[in-house]
């Protein structure tokens, strides 16, 4: 029984201990993969859980933001003044010029926080109220600024029991002037280049062939078989056998001169070149 | 040239002009199909003013029509074997394919202006959502009609409205990081889970550009109105050419 509890109790001390060594004590940013982790003025933290490990009941964890190189200003002035530090740098006026570039916000009860929980993916944002206007109320970050967080404790009567320390330097990025985006030609693409290239040299071919069959259709010289009659002797033979005889019958023809019976009274008697067609 | 190998040539030139009149028919139609646009993405070129690719597409619709019914000429004037039409047929066809060769320009070089790269796409979300001016009215509609119905946010993801300043972050910056078409819904349309899409939890956001799909939208339609306007032009070279072969063997 007793080795039974000295083990239990070993046991729990030394889970005491191992949560009290993880025991994180300075803001984060959140482990999980979100888009708007870190965005120009919000950041995503991890929430405070284990942070502060001291039994204090009533006790709220707040949250100091503020530029990295007010962190300084910010211990002296907590060291220094006694006065309610809630209200020492109003956010609306956190970030002026001459202001003291911080500002505190509530996270929550320290009994919403205990140690033996530890969910990773509970998430604080800062910034989630946008532009406010309250004393305290969690407001954007400057654009594009190098922020440190701390987590301070503090009890009902508004007294700071503990701090934890600064976290490191988080950079947020600057926004972006959407005029900066260049919106010209980028580049020309192969299939815009083929077809203007290949229609216009069909386009210029096209002309260039109707053209020349405009060309070689009016202005060529005819070469083609006429049925012209190039008139050179117009020789007029009258023919004597048309009448009243047979085609064997030759009348005029010299029966002597046989061998030109057949040369006299038909065409064949005719010139050849250059008669006229009756 | 024979009269047998004439007539052939003339069936080959009445055939030719068919196939081009059925296509100049089909160009009109799918040129309608562009002017139509069905995926309403016509804000995105208007309001820059680079709507040329739209522009190419009406003209597209009359040349195809021209060409068919020129086509349908040109096979009358084939079978008149007459010189005078065919003369005719040739110079209106001419025309047309200038108009044509313009109208496949114009939607090839006009592409790749708008969507080259995601710059002139993205400038103008940022400038124009949820801007209050007609042309703001028009451009946030259709962002958000696309990035609910493709489930995409932004130009090239949500980083876009974290990364730039714009209208949109001007007016509910202090609310909203992205617009809550970004989010996933329920069927029901509602917002499935509104503080984890506002802190950009990857299970309730969705995570793609937008751009992918626009200008898979907007290269679709130029390739229809520039690649077949193209084919169709040079199906028509060829029976011109043919055409004018057959002008110079009629009598």
């Amino acid at each position: 029984m007793k080795t039974n509890t000295v083990i239990s109790l070993m046991s729990l001390m030394s889970i005491w201990m191992w949560t009290g060594e993880g025991q994180i004590f300075q803001p984060e940013l959140t482990s999980n993969a979100f888009l708007a982790k870190v965005t120009s003025n919000t950041v995503i933290l991890k929430q405070p859980y284990c942070v502060f490990n001291q039994p204090c009941p009533g006790c709220e964890i707040w949250l100091v933001a503020g530029l990295c190189s007010a962190n300084g200003t910010f211990d002296a002035l907590v060291n220094s003044s006694t006065t309610n530090i809630l209200s020492l740098s109003p956010y609306p006026t956190a970030f002026n010029p001459s202001s003291n570039n911080f500002f505190l916000t509530r996270v929550g009860l320290l009994s919403d926080f205990p140690c033996n929980q530890y969910p990773n993916d509970r998430y604080f944002v800062v910034g989630a109220d946008g532009i406010c206007s309250g004393v305290n109320c969690n407001g954007v970050l400057p654009d594009g600024s190098t922020v440190c967080f701390k987590y301070l404790l503090i009890d009902a009567n508004r007294t700071l029991i503990n701090s934890s320390n600064w976290s490191g330097n988080i950079t947020l990025p600057k926004l972006l002037p959407l005029q900066t985006i260049y919106d010209g030609l980028s580049a020309r693409s192969g299939a815009m280049v083929v077809i203007t290239t290949i229609l216009c040299v069909a386009a210029a071919l096209l002309l260039l062939l109707f053209l020349i069959m405009l060309c070689v259709t009016c202005c060529r010289p005819t070469k083609k078989d006429s049925k012209q009659i190039s008139v050179m002797n117009s020789i007029r033979i009258p023919r004597y056998d048309t009448h009243n005889l047979k085609e064997r019958v030759h009348p005029y023809d010299n029966p002597a001169y046989q061998s030109d019976l057949k040369n006299y009274s038909t065409s064949s008697t005719l010139p050849k070149n250059g008669a006229r067609k009756l | 040239m024979g009269a047998g190998a004439l007539t052939c040539l003339m069936f080959v030139v009445i055939a030719l002009n068919a196939i081009a009149a059925a296509a100049g028919l089909a160009l009109f139609a799918v040129a309608i199909w562009v002017a139509v646009d069905g995926y309403k993405l016509y804000p995105i070129s208007g309001v820059s003013g680079k709507d040329d690719i739209f522009a190419a597409a009406w003209i597209a619709i009359f040349t195809g029509f021209a060409f068919f019914l020129t086509c349908i000429y040109g096979i009358f004037a084939a079978l008149k074997r007459s010189r005078g039409f065919m003369m005719v047929y040739l110079i209106i066809m001419f025309i047309i394919f200038l108009f044509e060769c313009a109208s496949a320009i114009t939607a090839a070089t006009n592409r790749d202006y708008l969507v080259g790269n995601s710059n002139l796409v993205k400038k103008q979300m940022l400038q124009y959502f949820a801007d209050s001016s007609t042309q703001g009215k028009q451009i946030t509609q259709t962002w958000n009609r696309v990035m609910e119905q493709v489930e995409c946010c932004g130009a090239d993801g949500p980083s876009d409205w974290i990364q730039y300043n714009s209208t949109f972050k001007q007016m509910f910056g202090s609310t909203y990081i992205w617009p809550l078409s970004c989010c996933k819904r329920l069927s029901t349309f509602e917002v499935e889970d509104k503080e984890g899409c506002m802190v950009g939890k990857a299970s309730t956001i969705f995570p793609k550009g937008c751009f992918q799909h626009i200008e898979s939208v907007l290269s679709r339609y130029t390739w229809a109105v520039s690649w077949y306007g193209f084919s169709v032009l040079m199906l028509v070279f060829f029976t011109l050419v043919i055409a004018m072969i057959y002008y110079m063997q009629l009598e």
